[in-house]
């Protein structure tokens, strides 16, 4: 621990540690219950974060993993082009993965937050937008080509000058979604969570002054280092290797490979992503951004979890990228499936290459997204409507700790998207969940069984157009250590009596009403040796009806 | 004279306080007997009216009410022991209680094994029916499918059923007829709809609060009718109360109908006395620790107030009612001390309980506890005076520590330390996730001890933390059954009433409010001579139209009969959204979703404790006791009497204080004051470090 917090007793540093992290949380709540939009006040797909002007990250609320590794190159994109031309009542906006986004229905809005006439930290705060413009509703578009197709880009942008907001910018951005009026509302709900948590910010400041509060917060950064590198200082020095496949990219490309060399020296380790396949066509590659924040995610679940997720506790990573690949591509691709696919195949070859190194840390994978946007005439209120699947959650990885969470999600949530109630849904949306429960014989089996999917037949009261964008209909979730892949997803709909199977990435599906979608999510990755399993918890799932004397149900979703 | 009765009845001990219409206090403490709860209640109410000088009849006779806190459905849930549930629902949606909405708690915890649910899911059964979004009948209710499922249930020996179809807060039709099937077919059987126990929408928090229902209400129906019964033939004509898990208080037929609600019950009490006691001293910020038995509970005073949570679990399962926020230990004074096979010393959670309790209490117990090692250290008199018990043993005691000793390779002395220190550093972490993790400094606050166990362990906790001041007061080990007294009768009513504001008419909000008045005065069963006694507060759960989480708006200051009332109320909310979240979007739709009311009675008689200016008849010199462990060797330690003590009386560490029921241990330099007639305030120095153990 460096001379600097020295001098601040352990107490006060661990009460403005915690307090630092309850007002990143506060601004969570905050967020959840003010926004308009399903995808975040039903889901919670957005994400909060404190970070000073070096672009540390110095406390983050627990949302969505994948988004928080990415907001220090957000951060520096807001300082390279502000630098010193940032006052108290500023906020700004950025979505351009190419200028310090992830992908563009990702939008970030930026306080500053000024002590004494300082400027000390930025609030921030990222949340996935319900539309942002461009080919298709919802932003997934399998068929772009261009970064332009995907929908409205944003650099680095004031909305709000000192305190006034920038009416006309808000105006034009309004103009280029396609549901205004809950564009707005979750904008003022991503810029009211913001300026709480300055406020919060503020009032910590003065309790503390702002040298005590610097000191705590280096003592915090530098003890988070200190963790972290004595778990890898543990792992045997040495060169290891994984490879993930993406099913395909739409194109009819298959089997897409992000292969990772790890290299473990000492207390510090590099993630060379090199060898990784060129980059697609299509809306499968990853920004630079989302990259390094997969990896850091990876790094994140193998190391202690309370450790806190801070820039200290990063320090030993580095990453290594090849311009042109499927993870670094050049400055006009599409990125849009990018903070899933390819984030989790870039999680799933870190784990796998460094099982060996940490085989009572690796886990079994966690689901690949498939999701579904669907948009129609909503008869409930009259307006048009879209509609982001979340339910039908695939099943977690198993670990050292037992069998995997079942409808757990995906790499890049874990357990922090929220599918929402299925009661709430109904009375906002025409559609009706005739069926939602835990998918029999899904999870991988092993020592630890993986997380069950889910099967959901959900009937669509009105005619739709649906757009899937997602992977993981061929490649089920990784076992480790012996264990076995879980079942992968099997998506279909039953229109006028036919059934017929829906591709991971489609675009402009017309589905009449009376049409159900027939779905089964993933089951969770094995964990170790299936001989090893107890016959007691073998016996345990037959009773629970989650699987057969086999050990799995065949393909039970009716 | 009439009087008012509160009763507590922990894990271990069962806590009496008695007013009467002039103020005069009386307490009594005994045994609980957790296998028939309401025979320590009995015994309870017979010391009292021992020690009031009168025949049980005849106190019974001039009670008018009884409030009553009862851990029945706490203990069920924390220790796993409640009733095998069976759930019926919605067919194609049995596994809504463990998806738990896809939420999964510590996000980069990955290698965490999911929770077992209440509920396994062989015995969580669909039924086929099914309730549209608006409440019309999609498919009528299949009797049949509810028949199999009941057969299913009545093979598996189900002892309770929970019953909670989609979208029944609209339409609760099909679940009262399955209830009603319930009864009729599995007769005796307890059943909780969601409809009446959450009628909310949301399907997860309606499921699981329901389950929980169902987990505890068999433990707390039995109780609660036994209970009844025998206070009546004991005498009792009055009205019997119990406090639920926000403080207010219902009649015994409600409580049963909403177990979830009583998980808190005990608690809520201490919550409600140690809010009483703050504003007593004074105190704006108060740790108030209330450590029994059997458990532990935290929790936050701050601004005089605490907080109220809808966000929380009790043993991992979701309860989507309003409750106290207090964090619950399972560790206190019984909590048995032992080696694992692997050698790993640890204290609790398992605890003697009431039956055996400690080894010392001669009852059959065997393995050592938190109050042996309390003994064997010299914090307790063999006399057991100060323990709330009758004569301890102490050789049984130092026998079944010196055991656990060898195990970990030291002597009764040694084991006895690790015993006392390991629980306080249990509790002081307990502390650190009430105040330090939610970025609270726990040095900014007092500790106000209360429960029986809490005075022993109260100085050496807060000068692990870093607290300076320690409150003891008088009522200490019965704070709980004394904070019942203290509440004012409240009974609260929500209703489902999903509304657009720009729709809705003056006359129409004011005639709901007016319906769910009469409804909460009639279901509240506060016997009152005239509704002008009564006073209501009005409350509705708003959103902007987009949103789905709705906030509770308090409205004050608002003519419920007369124009502008919805005018009123959408301002208000505007407010109150600008005032948590700093923005307000004026030109929005905005609705109502929940109308609440809550109807309150006053307490009546204020139970403050006797007049602080008396003085007691005659002033003992403390007495001595040699063998008491302090700083880490035996010494010979200074014995006050608590209730002996003049105002402003000073005691300086090492010292033990002692009342009938209750302890205080003063470490070395821990300078207490007399505030006032048993009243501790005291001094721990945070410089000095804590006591070492060797």
């Amino acid at each position: 621990m460096s001379d600097a917090s020295s001098s601040v007793d352990p107490v006060t540093c661990s009460v403005i540690e915690h307090r630092l992290n309850n007002i990143v949380a506060e601004m969570g709540e905050a967020m959840l219950r003010t926004s308009y939009s399903q995808i975040l006040n039903a889901s919670r797909d957005f994400s909060i974060a404190l970070l000073d002007p070096a672009a540390r990250l110095i406390a983050q609320a627990d949302h969505i993993p994948v988004h928080v590794g990415a907001l220090p190159s957000a951060v520096r994109a807001v300082e390279m082009k502000f630098s010193d031309d940032i006052c108290a009542g500023d906020v700004v906006l950025l979505n351009d993965p190419y200028h310090g986004g992830s992908h563009l229905p990702d939008l970030t809005a930026f306080v500053p937050i000024f002590h004494e006439g300082q400027r000390l930290f930025w609030a921030v705060v990222r949340a996935h937008m319900g539309d942002i413009g461009g080919a298709t509703h919802g932003a997934y578009n399998p068929s772009a080509t261009e970064i332009w197709q995907e929908g409205l880009r944003i650099p680095p942008m004031k909305i709000c000058e000192a305190g006034i907001m920038r009416a006309d910018v808000l105006d034009m951005l309004a103009l280029n979604v396609r549901f205004p009026r809950e564009f707005k509302g979750d904008l003022a709900a991503m810029i009211g969570a913001a300026r709480f948590g300055a406020s919060r910010i503020d009032a910590l400041l003065a309790e503390y002054g702002t040298k005590t509060v610097g000191r705590a917060i280096e003592g915090m950064l530098d003890a988070a280092e200190l963790r972290s590198r004595a778990i890898v200082a543990g792992w045997p020095d040495g060169v290891y290797r994984g490879v993930a496949l993406l099913d395909d990219d739409g194109t009819g490309r298959t089997d897409l490979a992000i292969r990772v060399t790890v290299t473990v020296q000492g207390d510090a380790l590099n993630v060379d992503l090199s060898d990784t396949d060129m980059q697609s066509e299509r809306f499968v590659n990853s920004s630079q951004a989302n990259t390094q924040a997969a990896v850091a995610m990876a790094f994140a679940y193998l190391i202690d979890a309370d450790i806190p997720k801070n820039d200290g506790a990063f320090r030993p990573l580095s990453v290594t990228l090849q311009p042109g690949t499927l993870v670094c591509p050049g400055p006009t691709a599409p990125v849009t499936l990018c903070t899933s696919h390819p984030s989790n195949e870039v999680v799933e070859a870190i784990i796998r290459a460094l099982a060996p190194a940490c085989p009572d840390r690796a886990m079994g994978g966690w689901g690949r997204r498939f999701r579904i946007s669907l948009t129609g005439d909503n008869p409930r209120n009259g307006r048009r409507f879209v509609w982001h699947l979340f339910h039908a959650r695939p099943g977690g990885g198993a670990s050292v700790a037992g069998d995997g969470w079942s409808s757990g999600g995906e790499w890049h949530a874990v357990g922090g998207i929220k599918f929402g109630s299925i009661e709430v849904t109904e009375a906002r949306f025409p559609l009706r969940f005739d069926h939602h429960e835990l998918r029999a014989g899904s999870g991988g089996d092993g020592q630890h069984r993986g997380g069950l999917g889910t099967c959901l037949d959900l009937l669509l009261e009105v005619p739709v157009v649906a757009h899937t964008a997602g992977d993981g209909a061929r490649h089920g979730s990784a076992g480790i250590n012996g264990g076995h892949d879980g079942l992968p997803h099997h998506y279909e709909v039953e229109e006028g009596g036919q059934r017929r199977t829906l591709a991971t990435k489609s675009f402009g599906n017309h589905f009449a009403a009376g049409s159900t979608l027939r779905l089964a999510s993933s089951g969770g990755g094995g964990w170790g040796d299936p001989a090893k399993r107890s016959p007691e918890r073998r016996a345990r799932d037959i009773l629970l009806g989650i699987a057969d004397q086999s050990g799995t149900l065949p393909e039970d979703c009716a | 004279m009439t009087l008012r009765i509160g009763i507590d009845v922990g894990g271990t001990f069962t806590d009496l306080v008695a007013i009467t219409a002039d103020g005069t206090t009386t307490v009594a403490k005994t045994s609980t007997t957790p296998e028939d709860p309401s025979r320590g209640v009995l015994d309870g109410l017979a010391i009292l009216a021992g020690r009031m000088g009168i025949g049980l009849s005849v106190m019974l006779g001039r009670c008018k009410q009884i409030v009553h806190g009862t851990t029945v459905a706490t203990n069920a849930l924390l220790e796993r022991k409640g009733a095998r549930v069976g759930l019926l629902t919605t067919h194609g949606h049995r596994d809504i209680l463990e998806m738990q909405e896809g939420l999964k708690p510590e996000r980069y915890n990955l290698r965490m094994a999911a929770p077992e649910p209440l509920v396994a899911r062989n015995l969580r059964l669909g039924i086929d029916e099914r309730i549209a979004h608006d409440g019309s009948v999609i498919r009528p209710l299949n009797e049949a499918s509810v028949l199999a499922a009941l057969e299913r249930f009545r093979a598996a020996g189900v002892e309770s059923v929970a019953v909670a179809c989609l979208h029944s807060y609209r339409n609760p039709a099909h679940e009262r007829r399955t209830a009603e099937l319930v009864a009729q077919y599995l007769p005796g059987v307890y059943c909780a709809t969601s409809f009446e126990v959450l009628p909310q929408i949301k399907e997860y928090e309606r499921v699981s609060t329901t389950v929980v229902s169902a987990y505890v209400g068999p433990a707390l129906h039995r109780y609660l009718t036994r209970l009844e019964t025998e206070l009546a033939i004991a005498g009792f004509a009055g009205d019997l109360f119990v406090i639920l898990s926000h403080g207010g208080i219902v009649r015994v037929a409600e409580a049963v109908r909403l177990g979830a609600a009583t998980v808190l019950s005990g608690p809520a009490g201490g919550i409600v006395g140690a809010r009483l006691a703050a504003r007593m001293l004074g105190l704006d910020h108060v740790l108030p620790f209330d450590m029994g038995g059997t458990s532990t509970e935290i929790s936050l005073i701050v601004d005089g107030d605490t907080a109220l949570s809808v966000e929380r679990g009790v043993g991992g399962a979701r309860i989507a009612l309003r409750a106290f926020d207090i964090l619950s230990i399972g560790a206190g004074g019984g909590s048995l001390a032992g080696a694992d096979p692997a050698g790993r010393f640890n204290v609790g959670p398992q605890s003697a309980g009431a039956w055996p309790g400690p080894v010392c209490y001669g009852r059959g117990g065997t393995q050592p506890t938190v109050t042996d090692a309390n003994l064997e250290l010299g914090y307790l008199a063999p006399d057991g005076f100060g323990s709330g018990s009758s004569r301890l043993d102490l050789p049984a005691a130092t026998a079944a520590l010196s055991k656990l000793g060898a195990a970990l390779g030291t002597d009764a002395k040694g084991a006895a330390q690790g015993v006392f220190r390991l629980i306080n550093v249990k509790m002081a972490d307990g502390f650190r996730l009430m105040t330090i993790r939610r970025g609270v400094d726990p040095r900014r606050f007092a500790l106000l001890a209360y429960g029986g166990a809490a005075g022993i362990h109260a100085t050496s906790i807060a000068r692990e933390l870093g607290i300076g001041r320690v409150i003891v007061p008088e009522m200490a080990s019965v704070l709980s059954a004394w904070g019942m007294l203290a509440s004012d009768l409240r009974y609260e009513l929500v209703r489902s009433e999903m509304l657009d504001t720009a729709a809705l008419t003056d006359s129409s909000l004011a005639e709901l409010f007016a319906r769910l008045r009469a409804e909460a005065v009639a279901r509240s069963g506060f016997n009152v001579d005239g509704v002008s006694q009564l006073h209501f507060e009005h409350s509705a759960d708003m959103r902007y139209g987009d949103q789905i989480f709705e906030i509770d708006v308090p409205l004050t200051g608002l003519d419920f009969e007369g124009p502008g009332l919805v005018k009123g109320v959408v301002a208000h909310f505007h407010a109150r959204h600008k005032a948590l979240f700093t923005f307000a979007n004026f030109d929005d739709p905005v609705d109502i979703v929940n109308l609440r009311v809550a109807v309150v009675s006053p307490a009546g008689t204020d139970p403050t404790p006797p007049p602080a200016v008396l003085t007691p008849p005659k002033v003992a010199p403390p007495t001595s006791r040699g063998g008491v462990m302090i700083d880490g060797r035996l010494q010979t330690v200074p014995v006050h009497s608590l209730l002996q003590l003049t105002i402003g009386s000073r005691i300086i560490g090492p010292a033990l204080v002692e009342s009938e029921n209750t302890t205080v241990l003063l470490n070395v330099q821990d300078k207490a004051v007399v505030t006032r007639p048993g009243w501790l305030d005291i001094t721990v120095d945070p410089c000095r470090p804590r006591p070492v153990f060797p």
